[in-house]
């Protein structure tokens, strides 16, 4: 099957400044790119007629819960019957795509196989999802975050992540959850703001166990994430070859040094989102400004927005997504992080969007032929109404987005006169 | 949601008459108008009274209520054994259940009764998820696990793997194991118990035994209706259907075996009971089951082929005394599977002597009670829930056409197509004709 969008203002996501053009899309691959001096014959293929909308490729989702389940809490996650769970991860993955994201990594699960079931099931062909990569639970120890069992409820049923304690019992869990199908592992390296006693300074795992998880996954051509919000769980983490990390918001020149160092390899995921969510829009949820604050909230942001800028100016690649799916941080607003990048990190639009497309198909472990619009590469491609380097925001407008097209099916249609007759219908 | 008028579509309408030609009204989720249409007849209503109204125009199509498949197990995955149903991890046979939900609705079916769940919640949670919306499928009234005894039907536990776990049931044994499983179910949100009160031949156990003690039955039964639930049950065996009806259990699944003993029962107590032998499974396993090492040969052993001969009888004598038999029953086998529930109706019309009338009461109208609906659904009458078929043929012609997806033309359930009918002209090219799983025009196939 073909399509031809024609009439469309190309955003290829390498940088390159968008131009006019033809794009034809033959069976899952961009057959031929064509500026408008030299248009591409139709042949047998659909015309698509872009009527000068952007054309750009599927944005990547660099740090995804799908399982979290827009509760205020991880407690309210993990309470979660498995069932319904897994109901709503397909319901999930479903709106991920149609909202524009036609890759998602998947950054931890909130029971063992979520991930990876909905990842089989998208492949299979069962549900409709983006690409997707499996995380497993997030390993953690014990009172860290991640651990919510109670002093008299220590059953492993109750706690969000898995609890570990020492280099074996790390290695049977990491054991567990490559049984289970995953692409990768989640070690939780630092604490978080909102875990008393283990806020986003602590640092907890023995580099005994972290290596222990390190060789387990490398043996088996599977990838390590780690939760690495302090400067020493940065430092940890690229000590033991981690390649990617989420939050990274404190550094000191030796970390940035660290990181620079193998900057060809190593993706930071800062998911600010959640970190401006909890400081200025999560009173609605019992969390007050004022608690924030307490809990160091403006601290981190602060430090973050410095630690990420430097990355930025270093040539780190830092991508866009994470942490979507609280009450005060639902799932897909994801795109919002873009303008966040621009806003408070220095980003230019377009290296904005770069590292969402470009950046996210190397982070998917595509980077060559994944994220941009180039002859050969996956048609994973959206129609914008509008122009994202212009305004950012259309991107997380349902409206805007006119079509998603994944692997060279649409995955949301362009609306036709026709069509719309029957909208009304259902 | 706007109005939506079919015109021009031969009605057939649940009470038993002759389709006629007219034209159809859905206001919201409900039909609103039936007026029958052509020389003779009051005009249609005036177009000022559907502004904004959707028009089919049917062109002499066939147009039904949405059928009603009275025993359903969603989470029978198309395997040749209950191990290899039992073994489905649960999140897989969640993801299993919402396809198939879309499956029977999109085969014409808009209502469905569980007849049993294959994992403690699946029926539960399947038909909550449809309710709100989360995912697409037939009005469900959600069953518990096959309640069964050590050895018996459903208990599929292993001499040295006794865990609970590995059975497909949920095996208990005594009036106070049976308390808690019953309550245990209601707390689950379950609308029906299944229990099994006979054998099954494939098991083992032929299907003229029964199990369970009366008392067992009885605290059952007591259980159940303190909390408001139905009890449906497993009964081929003579015994097990009249225990059915001495001990008032609402819903008889297979009834095979009977006498005039039993029948007798059964007449005098028609409207307290519904009947649905499932008749696909007795038939599909007797002759069509060899590819999965089931041959003829060996299902007579079994005892199915004899199994087969009576429960034919005591259909057609159950239909003569005017015991409503319903269609549906143990679709989801690999030899059953699921999708082709329809063939239930031609094996009433083929085997059972009903009338392609008949038939398709039995799918529509009787069904209404099944669902505990009354007469909400299963007719094309003015006030009753648009549950509606557009049927390309004359199913009461052609029993078969109602298997056939492609003749199906569209399906509404609520007021809502959850497939539209094909336009005839201004049909975009594709891929729009062709959509993506997932998208928005999902009933354009």
């Amino acid at each position: 099957m073909e399509t031809l969008f024609t009439n469309v203002r190309i955003l290829d996501g390498t940088g390159t400044l968008p131009y006019s053009g033809s794009v034809l899309v033959s069976g899952n691959r961009i057959r031929q790119v064509g500026r408008s001096t030299a248009p591409i014959t139709p042949g047998g293929a659909t015309v698509i007629d872009g009527a000068g909308a952007t054309l750009m490729p599927g944005m990547v989702e660099a740090h995804t819960h799908i399982s979290w389940n827009d509760a205020a809490t991880l407690a309210g996650i993990q309470t979660m019957p498995l069932e319904e769970h897994v109901l709503w991860c397909a319901k999930v993955a479903k709106k991920y795509l149609e909202s524009g994201f036609t890759s998602c990594l998947g950054a931890a699960c909130a029971k063992p196989r979520l991930d990876v079931v909905i990842r089989n099931a998208i492949e299979s062909g069962q549900i409709p999802g983006p690409r997707y990569l499996a995380a497993s639970q997030e390993i953690t120890v014990l009172g860290g975050l991640g651990d919510e069992t109670l002093p008299h409820l220590p059953f492993p049923d109750f706690s969000f992540g898995v609890n570990v304690t020492g280099a074996e019992e790390m290695r049977k869990a990491v054991r567990m959850f490559l049984k289970f199908g995953c692409d990768s592992v989640k070690l939780n390296l630092s604490g978080d703001n909102f875990v008393r006693g283990a806020d986003a300074h602590t640092t907890w795992m023995t580099d005994a166990e972290v290596a222990a998880a390190a060789e387990e996954v490398k043996m088996r051509g599977k990838r390590i994430i780690v939760h690495a919000r302090s400067n020493a769980s940065v430092k940890q983490a690229l000590r033991h070859g981690i390649e990617l990390i989420y939050h990274a918001s404190f550094t000191d020149t030796e970390s940035l040094d660290m990181l620079e160092a193998v900057k060809d390899r190593v993706f930071v995921v800062p998911g600010i989102g959640i970190l401006h969510a909890v400081l200025h829009e999560a009173e609605a949820f019992g969390i007050t400004h004022q608690m924030a604050l307490d809990w160091g909230y403006q601290q981190e942001w602060e430090a973050a927005l410095e630690s990420l800028s430097k990355m930025h100016k270093r040539g780190i690649r830092v991508l866009p997504g994470g942490d979507y799916g609280f009450a005060f941080n639902p799932h897909f607003q994801n795109a919002r992080d873009l303008e966040f990048f621009v806003k408070y990190l220095g980003f230019t639009p377009m290296e904005a969007i770069r590292a969402t497309t470009v950046y996210g198909g190397q982070i998917m472990l595509r980077g060559h032929e994944l994220g941009a619009v180039k002859e050969g590469w996956l048609a994973d491609l959206l129609l914008v109404d509008g122009d994202p380097l212009a305004n950012l925001s259309i991107l997380r407008d349902q409206k805007r987005i006119l079509a998603v097209m994944k692997d060279g099916v649409f995955a949301k249609s362009p609306a036709m006169a026709s069509q719309r007759a029957w909208g009304h219908a259902a | 949601m706007a109005d939506v008028l079919y015109t021009n579509v031969r009605i057939f309408d649940g009470g038993g008459e002759t389709p006629f030609t007219g034209d159809v009204l859905v206001q919201g989720n409900t039909i609103s108008r039936v007026v029958k249409t052509g020389y003779g007849q009051r005009s249609p209503p005036g177009s000022s009274a559907l502004a904004g109204a959707l028009v089919i125009d049917g062109g002499g199509a066939f147009l039904m209520p949405g059928m009603i498949e009275a025993h359903t197990h969603f989470s029978w995955n198309d395997q040749p054994s209950l191990d290899a149903i039992q073994r489905m991890p649960p999140e897989e046979h969640i993801l299993w259940c919402a396809q198939v939900a879309k499956l029977y609705l999109d085969m014409g079916w808009t209502s469905a009764v569980g007849a049993a769940a294959a994992k403690p919640r699946l029926d539960v949670v399947i038909r909550n998820a449809i309710n709100d919306g989360t995912i697409v499928g037939p009005r469900y009234l959600a069953a518990s696990q096959e309640i069964t005894v050590p050895g018996g039907l459903g208990d599929t536990t292993l001499p040295h793997l006794p865990q609970p776990e590995f059975a497909f049931g949920a095996v208990v044994s005594g009036a106070e194991e049976m308390r808690r499983c019953v309550r245990m179910f209601a707390k689950y949100g379950v609308d029906s118990l299944k229990i099994n009160l006979s054998g099954e031949s494939i098991t083992g156990m032929p299907g003229e035994m029964s199990q369970f003690t009366e008392e067992e039955i009885r605290v059952c039964v007591q259980e159940a209706k303190a909390w408001g639930k139905r009890v449906a049950a497993h009964a081929r065996s003579t015994w097990s259907i009249q225990q059915c009806v001495k001990q008032g259990i609402e819903v008889i699944y297979h009834a095979s075996f009977t006498d005039t003993e039993t029948l007798d029962m059964l007449e005098a107590n028609k409207l307290a009971h519904h009947v649905a032998p499932g008749l696909a499974w007795l038939i599909n396993t007797s002759h069509h089951a060899g590819q999965w090492g089931l041959t003829p040969e060996i299902t007579k052993k079994m005892g199915y082929h004899r199994e087969l001969e009576a429960a034919i009888e005591s259909m057609k004598a159950m239909r003569k005394r005017g015991i409503r038999i319903l269609p549906g029953g143990d679709y989801g086998f690999a030899w059953t599977p699921h999708g082709t529930n329809a063939k239930d109706l031609e094996y009433f019309v083929k085997m059972v002597g009903m009338s392609t009338m008949e038939a398709l009461l039995s799918a529509t109208a009787w069904g209404g009670p099944m669902m505990k609906m009354g007469k909400t659904i299963g007719y094309i009458r003015e006030g009753c829930l648009a549950d509606i078929l557009l049927i390309d043929g004359d199913p009461l012609t052609d029993i078969t056409v109602l298997q056939d997806k492609s003749r199906i033309l569209s399906v509404m359930k609520d007021g809502v197509f959850h497939r539209a009918p094909p336009l005839r002209q201004g049909r975009p090219l594709s891929p729009l004709s062709q959509p993506a799983p997932g998208a928005p025009n999902r009933w354009a196939t």
